[in-house]
């Protein structure tokens, strides 16, 4: 748990980087923390690294996908209770389930409107901080 | 441009491509999993990215070309020529789309038609439309089709029409405002202008006026009359954002073309409800209590279909107790086990009223069971980073911000160089020779720094040649089976690197040269084969570095260039003389085909005849201070040279002075300078000659050719600048020679830009400005005034 003064601090995870500067642009307008990485991989060390309060996830992803991701934050490795969302462009049936057994904590399909995702990030992260 | 478009723009440019190269090098291999892979990838990264922006037609686009993609990848599909060919048409077209947004923020008008075709080509191998993806997916989210207002009748019939047609071929919605101020608005400080210019993707604008004015004597101008009505491509929460302080004075609806079109007939909407007057803050309640139900409808899932525990108990305990909060029945749930946090779910879900269609996010089917992940991945890196900073070691810069840099250490430069005139003061006026070792040592501390961080900024601007030579593999492809012909394409040498100017500039010289190969230097297969070579004919890119210019190559093993031929054409052309055609060599001949003017084929195709010939080719080079020579064998192929500098930053030029004036020539034209007793001058026809090691060169006065007034005085000795152009010798009587310097070199601007005989200007370290001559034009003017 972070010092309730700071603002929560979301990790950004996508390889696009128009998708990760657009989601992470919207954070920060929100007044939260925002760290971005580029895959999977990069996200567990990042993780490892620094407790997050959330955690926005992209599906398809080189060197690690966004399923391995989320499993290897939920394991040993990493193992942080904090919320995650994985947004995705599959919506085929399954996709929602795979992420929920990896222990995502939503699954929404792109695009998200900027409203809704900071809409769900600031329900997700009330109490883990204050959005300023 | 707002930062995420440009960034998308960025990004799209790379992404395709990648698309295309891996598409090439599929047809050869299309067996290469990984390479299906990263070219799906490629179009899946950028169909994403293109759903943060309102262009559906190009998201549909991209979408039928990754789904193609993706059968492929899972090897449902072969890739055939013929797919290739279509996923190489739909990028295409989606790069011209790219070109008109960067220019208009928007796709073309045309794009739903012209995608229409493409997306059914790439759709077939896949049996048509997928009934899974609904075009709705594509648009944005979830799209809630209200009824159409009866004040959409404000709207233009025919533009209302011609948006239902778009709206329907694109399958995308549009938004409706009515805004209609309130009557004393003008004095809560409100300026509904003001506010309806804001409205962002603005598509309509319709001004409504009053059904009847009052009398001019009861007019009161303070009071608003006006309403409007708006039609935009701005998504919802972004126009509730801009009217949220007048909720009550706006209603905003989402249309489809089906809902317009049923307005224009009159029907009855399909759902007769109360038109929505949004109230703002109502809305984004029910939108929060949909977002927490998501959040309980995800655990429930989560919990019927793996064994949640530990971590991922607690993380699920957590996110539902948030939603409970959203909800605004708090739970505690921080020590729950499974049983409990399951029956909160339940309690919570079935408390809450049920969500509006189609916003749960969870897959409804039960689906199959989720094959087991394997052991997770050790991560490989090491975890006491202090930062815990994940970023990328490549920066991508503005080439605005570059070119600044380089500006910087132009001036930096010139004001260094102004250190030595201060030494030379140092010494001669105030006589301190001490302060003028120490200025010069300073001096050459700042020099080599100067120096370095030139050539760090050249660096920056440094490219490899991959990047001009990565459009061939396309445009040979194509162009081989247009015109039937079997060609291999070799690239040697793209590591190179050159600056980027550089680079930029040579892209259209090697699309010429490469057209002429393919165009006329290759024969068509059976030709080949009749003469005893390989059918299959071999063009070659080759860049090497050479000292500080690099030199690339175009060669075929086609037929070669005829010089007796060409020799012939130029005759007939009235090229040459007649003695011409019986001296020339045949490397001279080779070289007739740069002459303005002249092209050997008989018929001009529309692949390289297009009016343009190989004179433009070397008027380009020599424009980037480069030369080009051709070399050829009957029968056995032409090769065509191109040597440029690695750099047009700096230049060095050997400065001459005539009448005073001071001007710089390249260094790489100048031969040598030479002084010349006046008696040793000779005239042959006219023309100022000297003899310099038995050889007849002729000398031009440059104070002429520049109409300055200066003679060279009788008796002394001629100073003579010997410079070789186009690989003819000729000497330049000047009055003085100075230094060799090394500058900037700005071309000349505004009107200033017609004086061809200067090439450029650049500062010296006195702050003189220097003009630097372009020797070719300078040549021409000497000859019309002789």
């Amino acid at each position: 748990m972070t010092d309730t003064e700071a603002p929560p601090r979301v990790l950004v995870v996508d390889d696009a980087a128009t998708v990760r500067l657009y989601h992470s642009s919207l954070l920060l307008e929100a007044g939260f923390q925002v760290d971005e990485a580029a895959n999977g991989l990069e996200a567990v060390e990042a993780a490892m690294a620094t407790p997050f309060d959330l955690f926005v996830v992209d599906v398809n992803m080189p060197k690690m996908n966004g399923y391995t991701c989320v499993e290897n934050l939920r394991s040993e490795t990493v193992a942080t209770d904090a919320p995650v969302l994985m947004i995705s462009t599959e919506d085929r049936p399954g996709d929602a389930d795979r992420a929920y057994a990896a222990g995502a904590n939503l699954y929404l399909v792109k695009p998200v409107t900027g409203e809704r995702l900071i809409r769900i990030a600031t329900m997700l992260t009330a109490g883990r901080g204050t959005p300023a | 441009m707002n930062p995420l478009l440009a960034q998308f723009l960025a990004e799209a440019n790379d992404l395709l491509a990648s698309v295309d190269e891996g598409l090439l090098h599929l047809e050869r291999d299309p067996g290469d999993a990984e390479l299906v892979n990263e070219v799906f990838r490629a179009a899946h990264t950028f169909k994403g990215s293109s759903g943060l922006f309102d262009f559906p037609e190009l998201t549909r686009l991209t979408h039928a070309a990754e789904d193609l993609l993706d059968a492929v990848r899972g090897g449902r599909l072969a890739l055939d020529s013929g797919m290739t060919d279509d996923l190489l048409a739909a990028f295409d077209l989606i790069r011209g789309w790219l070109a008109h947004v960067t220019a208009h923020e928007r796709l073309p008008a045309s794009a739903g038609n012209d995608a229409a075709g493409l997306i059914t080509k790439l759709r077939a191998p896949l049996g048509g439309e997928p009934v899974a993806h609904t075009a709705a997916t594509a648009a944005a989210g979830i799209a809630v089709i209200d009824a159409a207002p009866e004040w959409l009748a404000w709207f233009d019939a025919e533009w209302l029409t011609e948006t239902a047609t778009w709206l329907e071929t694109t399958t995308s919605t549009m938004r409706f405002v009515r805004y209609t101020p309130d009557a004393d608005c003008f004095f809560r400080a409100e300026d509904p202008i003001h506010l309806v210019r804001q409205v962002p993707g603005l598509d309509k604008l319709g001004i409504v006026q009053p059904e009847q004015w009052p009398a001019p004597e009861e007019y009161d101008e303070y009071v608003c009359l006006l309403s409007f009505v708006v039609a935009t491509r701005a998504g919802i929460g972004e126009l509730e954002y801009l009217f949220r302080y007048v909720p009550d004075q706006v209603q905003i609806v989402e249309l489809d073309g089906d809902a317009i079109t049923r307005h224009l007939s009159g029907e009855p909407p399909l759902k007769v409800e109360e038109k929505v007057t949004i109230a703002v803050t109502e809305v984004i309640d029910s939108e929060l209590a949909a977002d927490a139900r998501s959040v309980l409808a995800a655990a429930q899932r989560t919990l019927e279909i793996n064994p949640v525990e530990g971590v991922q108990l607690r993380s699920v305990a957590l996110a539902v107790m948030a939603a409970a909060r959203a909800l605004g029945v708090p739970e505690d749930l921080t020590e729950a086990d499974r049983a409990s946090v399951s029956e909160a779910v339940e309690r919570l879900l079935a408390e809450a009223a049920p969500a509006p269609v189609g916003t749960v996010p969870v897959a409804a089917a039960a689906s199959a069971p989720v094959a087991a992940a394997g052991p997770p991945a050790e991560p490989t890196g090491r975890a006491d980073d202090p930062g815990g900073q994940v970023g990328t070691r490549v920066l991508k810069v503005d080439q605005e911000k570059v070119d600044r840099l380089m500006e910087l250490v132009g001036e930096l430069n010139v004001a260094k160089n102004g250190l030595t005139f201060l030494a030379d003061s140092a010494e001669e006026e105030f006589g301190s020779r001490v302060l003028s070792r120490r200025i010069k040592d300073q001096y050459a501390g700042l020099h080599r720094i100067a120096e370095e961080l030139q050539s760090a900024v050249m660096d920056v601007r440094m490219l490899p040649l991959s990047v001009a030579f990565g459009r061939f593999p396309r445009l040979v492809r194509d162009l081989s089976r247009r015109l039937g012909k079997t060609i291999e394409l070799v690239t040697e040498g793209e590591d190179t690197m050159a600056d980027k100017d550089v680079i930029e500039a040579l892209g259209d010289p090697l699309v010429h040269l490469v057209r002429n190969s393919l165009d006329h230097g290759i024969e068509p297969s059976d030709e080949r084969t009749a003469s005893g070579k390989n059918p299959a004919a071999r063009l070659t890119l080759a860049a090497v570095a050479d000292g500080d210019a690099v030199i690339v190559e175009v060669s075929d093993d086609g037929r070669g260039v005829d010089p007796v031929r060409v020799k012939r054409k130029a005759y007939e052309k009235g090229l040459i003389s007649e003695e011409e055609l019986e001296s020339l060599s045949d490397i001279e001949a080779v070289d007739l085909v740069f002459r303005p003017g002249f092209s050997t084929a008989d018929q001009v195709s529309d692949l390289s005849g297009r009016g343009v010939g190989m004179d433009a080719v070397r008027a380009s080079v020599e424009k980037l201070g480069g030369t080009v020579t051709m070399r050829s064998k009957l029968g056995q192929g032409t090769s065509t040279r191109l040597r440029l500098p690695l750099s047009m930053a700096v230049t060095q030029v050997m400065v001459v002075s005539v009448a005073g004036q001071r001007f710089g020539i390249p260094v790489d034209l100048v031969v040598e300078t030479v002084r010349v007793p006046a008696a040793e001058m000779g005239r042959v026809l006219h023309q100022d000659v000297v003899v310099m090691r038995g050889e007849v060169v002729p000398v031009l006065d440059l104070a002429r050719a520049l109409d300055m007034p200066w003679a060279a005085d009788p008796d002394a000795d001629r100073a003579i600048l010997v410079v070789s152009v186009n690989g003819q010798r000729v000497g330049l009587l000047v009055e003085q020679f100075h230094r060799e310097v090394d500058v900037i070199l700005k071309p000349m601007e505004g009107l200033l830009a017609y004086a061809d005989e200067f090439s450029g200007t650049a500062l010296l370290g006195d702050g003189l400005v220097l003009l630097v001559l372009n020797m070719k034009e300078v040549l021409g003017l000497a000859a019309r005034v002789a």
